[in-house]
């Protein structure tokens, strides 16, 4: 009799219980959030470079100097430590793949005027792939960007085909830039 | 007339800042619907943060070139998905959010009132019992009577 009565406000505690640890286990949706871009046209932008890269690329990187070309757009800032983590990985794959199809642009964003950290940080791996500031965060919210890092993989097509989120790893690097380059 | 020059002026300066007061209301009012990205549940309109003072200002040049509320929107839509509005769209499986409230309030009051109807019969319904648990009952009465404080176990059998 008494469990009879106590069964349904148990079978609620454990339902709520298990909706709670699902909650808290399932880890931050937000990020997990698949990018709206996914297969559509890469969005379009100009980005200042800094100084180092102007030399090779000019003062100032559009998309349409890019065409034709697969795209590794990497959003970074100097705060940002799992940014640190994966600049040497981008620097590796950029060497190795610099002379295929494919070229890698470092965005700083979310790094208002902080053109001096961005130096330090470019110097100290020696980034050799095009950096520049996006200073008014245009840019990243055209690319409807959440956090940094945020790496997008764009085919020759001009199509986004992947986002990452969280630094990148190398099998990441190989699996797409095999997919981007096929 | 010269005179009145300043004061023109001055009635031109006033006017064109309300329109700007009006205008930063309406930046705020869209940007207090949109989650900013960069933040954990936080609005566009309550973060300080770059990518949503970005947001702000796109909001108000768009604004200004005459666009709709629901075309700015879109904008943001277009770049974050539905993810981008703090109230979820009310269609496809969004509908849950916006109905699952208002089924469970009917629900709850549905069963309220039928336990309320169920309660009221009950109070109303004579008391049907056999001459014996009558006399048990008087027994006991008699007994709570004579003794106020009855010995635990006589009172659980009613």
């Amino acid at each position: 009799m008494m469990l009879k009565r106590l069964l349904p406000p148990l079978v609620v505690v454990v339902l709520l219980g298990a909706l709670f640890a699902f909650g808290l286990l399932r880890g931050a949706p937000d990020r997990d959030i698949e990018s709206a871009l996914l297969g559509r046209p890469a969005p379009a932008f100009e980005l200042p470079l800094y100084e180092r890269y102007q030399p090779d690329f000019g003062t100032v990187l559009t998309s349409a100097d890019l065409q034709g070309k697969a795209l590794v757009v990497n959003f970074w800032a100097s705060w940002c430590l799992p940014c640190y983590q994966e600049a040497p990985v981008l620097q590796a794959y950029w060497q190795e793949y610099q002379d295929a199809d494919v070229v890698f642009v470092g965005i700083q964003t979310q790094d208002r005027d902080r053109l001096n950290e961005g130096r330090a940080f470019l110097s100290q791996f020696g980034l050799s792939f095009p950096n520049g500031i996006d200073n008014d965060s245009s840019i990243s919210v055209d690319w409807g960007l959440y956090g940094v890092p945020e790496t997008f993989f764009v085919d020759r097509d001009g199509r986004v085909i992947h986002k990452h989120a969280g630094p990148v790893t190398a099998e990441l690097m190989d699996a797409k830039l095999r997919e981007l380059l096929n | 007339m010269r005179r009145f020059v300043p004061l023109l002026l001055l009635l031109l300066a006033g006017l064109a800042l309300a329109q700007q007061v009006q205008l930063e209301a309406r930046v705020f009012e869209i940007a207090r619907q949109l989650r900013c990205p960069s933040c954990v549940s936080e609005s566009v309109a309550d973060s300080n943060s770059p990518i949503s003072q970005q947001m702000r200002v796109l909001i108000q040049e768009q604004l200004e070139q005459g666009r709709s509320e629901e075309e700015i929107f879109a904008y943001f839509q277009g770049r974050y998905g539905d993810w981008i509005m703090l109230d979820p769209p009310k269609r496809g499986i969004h509908l849950v959010a916006w109905l699952l409230p208002v089924i469970v309030a009917v629900l709850a009051l549905a069963t309220v009132a039928l336990l309320v109807r169920r309660w009221l019969a009950n109070s109303r319904k004579p008391i049907e019992a056999t001459p014996e648990e009558l006399e048990r009952v008087r027994r006991q009465l008699g007994a709570a009577g004579a003794q106020p404080d009855p010995a635990p176990g006589t009172d659980g059998d009613i």
